[in-house]
């Protein structure tokens, strides 16, 4: 039966998280690893990261029930959602150092005397944020996968679901953003161009990555699963859902940005609106995942919830909103 | 040690529903929130030889709860005797705790005030028998039918022990590994005994 308490907040937050988290982890891979001294170039990718991350925290908090009580995530020692709050907050504050710390770039000569004194910790603070990025990106997915009281979550194929798709956003992010706000020239113009090469590569080898994932667990699901995961499954696949999984997720979210990636190369299509598609893609796993929350019903327990027929929006207005509030 | 448990006797619930009445009253819960429905498939069998049969529900005080270690803020806790509970004032209201029991047995009013809005769930009328040690829930305490009996199952002497020990009971959902600790004497096909 449903059981459906987290809302389009949390869908939106677990979006953000993932894309924001593998923005820094990637930027950190190509300014630490791959092309040391590119770390211009991802000062606006990391700017959408760190938006991202606040963006999404801010519906986290929102969808609190008691908000003003957030700051006690940071008081208990084991619960994963703690361990995902310090992850978001080690991200956000070394990230945004490391930003800061290139502040210059945007021609802000006041802002120099603050970039000299951070930029000999630049390296120590996007390798954090990576780190940090990468735990933010597995732990969206992990989090839900605990909860086995929703059989659909309880797998672990998806929080590995929930990297490859956070990677996967984060290299559209990365190709849409890359170079903003630094005018490069010459070997700048180089990197940049090898950067986008490389992006481009890897979110191919991601989105065909996640074709295989996603497939694999909501069809091993509709053909094996318990009864509560199968019937979610069946809803995906020819159900109520179908047509946002085949023709949104599937189609086009995935297989057609990857026709433009291949096919489009070096045209607008692969660069702009691919990226783009997969972005949306992303939004729409999570929220098709956040919206399969059915659980076991306890035997009588659907018929007990469903004598109040929701239909009855006389009664039901009157009961919620009424004089007899309470 | 203390543990406590509850046996309910399905062979005895009549579905009146009263103990849902009585907890909602001690409780003073918000109009969309019941701790313990009393649930049924409905009518079973074929003409003449037709039966019904109800499952008085609420929290399981699970042994190995899920709700309890997921809870970020500490908020959802256990009690040494089992007793699982959640303290409105530290809960954040993220509702990870609603979403990992298996049983569906917290909630959130939504007629509340919109920042206002913590978990409640069953607790096992801890602040009932806090004030009077002597005193059991309040649906077991209201059941006419003595179809709900709650108390110690470390006591071998207690009413619980001796009908777990000498009847056949089961717990829901074994399989997920919670432990619950509500014990159901369940009806043989609706058969007086
Ligand atoms: S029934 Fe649910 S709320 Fe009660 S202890 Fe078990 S997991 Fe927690
Ligand atoms: S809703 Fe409250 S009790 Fe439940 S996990 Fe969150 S903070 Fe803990
Ligand atoms: S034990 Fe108390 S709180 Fe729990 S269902 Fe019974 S009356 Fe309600």
């Amino acid at each position: 039966m449903k059981h459906h308490y987290w809302e389009a907040p949390i869908v939106i937050y677990l979006f953000l998280g993932g894309l924001g988290g593998g923005i820094f982890f990637l930027a950190s891979v190509f300014d630490l690893i791959v092309a040391p001294g590119a770390g211009p170039l991802f000062f606006a990718p990391v700017f959408f990261a760190l938006a991202a991350l606040a963006l999404g925290c801010f519906f986290l908090v929102f969808e609190l029930g008691q908000p003003p009580v957030f700051w006690r995530v940071f008081t208990t020692k084991t619960a994963i959602i703690k361990w995902g709050a310090v992850l978001l907050t080690v991200a956000m504050i070394c990230g945004f150092v490391w930003w800061a710390s290139y502040l210059p770039l945007l021609g802000w000569q006041w802002a120099a005397g603050l970039a000299g004194l951070l930029a000999p910790v630049r390296s120590l603070m996007i390798g954090l944020a990576g780190v940090a990025g990468f735990g933010i990106m597995v732990y969206t997915g992990v989090m839900l996968s605990t909860l086995k009281a929703h059989a659909f979550w309880a797998t672990p194929a998806l929080p590995v679901l929930f990297t490859v798709s956070a990677l996967s956003t984060a290299c559209a992010a990365i190709a849409l953003s890359l170079g903003g706000a630094v005018d490069a020239a010459g070997l700048g113009l180089l990197v940049e161009e090898l950067i986008r090469e490389i992006v481009h590569e890897v979110d191919i080898v991601l989105v065909i990555a996640e074709i295989v994932v996603l497939l694999v667990m909501v069809l091993s699901f509709y053909g094996a699963g318990n009864v509560t995961a199968q019937k979610v499954a069946a809803r995906w696949v020819r159900g109520r859902t179908a047509p946002l999984f085949w023709g949104g997720m599937v189609g086009g979210g995935l297989l057609l940005p990857l026709a433009l990636y291949l096919a489009g190369a070096g045209t607008a299509a692969s660069e702009v609106v691919a990226p783009i598609l997969v972005l949306c893609g992303g939004l729409l796993l999570r929220y098709l995942c956040v919206y399969s929350d059915e659980r076991a019903p306890i035997p009588g327990e659907e018929r007990y919830y469903e004598r109040l027929k929701s239909s009855d929006t006389r009664f039901m207005t009157a009961w919620k909103q009424g004089e007899n509030k309470y | 040690m203390t543990r406590y448990v509850m046996v309910v006797d399905q062979s005895r619930c009549i579905g009146c529903q009263s103990c849902t009445v009585a907890c909602r009253t001690w409780n003073d819960l918000p109009l969309d929130i019941i701790y313990n429905p009393v649930v049924s498939e409905g009518t079973k069998g074929t003409f003449p030889e037709v039966y019904r049969t109800w499952t008085p529900t609420q929290c399981m005080h699970c042994a190995n709860p899920e709700c309890v270690p997921c809870c970020p803020t500490g908020a959802s806790q256990q009690d040494d005797d089992g007793t699982v509970w959640v303290d409105y004032a530290k809960c954040m209201g993220c509702k990870v705790c609603v979403n990992a029991c298996p049983y569906g047995m917290r909630d959130v009013s939504h007629v509340v005030p919109r920042f206002d809005q913590y978990v409640r769930k069953c607790t096992f009328c801890r602040d009932r028998r806090a004030a009077d040690p002597a005193a059991e829930p309040y649906c077991v305490a209201t059941c006419h039918q003595r179809a709900r009996v709650f108390g110690d199952i470390d006591d071998p002497n207690s009413e619980v022990s001796k009908l777990i020990n000498t009847t056949h009971t089961e717990r829901l959902f074994t399989e997920l590994g919670t432990d619950p600790q509500i014990y159901y004497i369940p009806e043989m096909g609706g058969g007086a005994r």
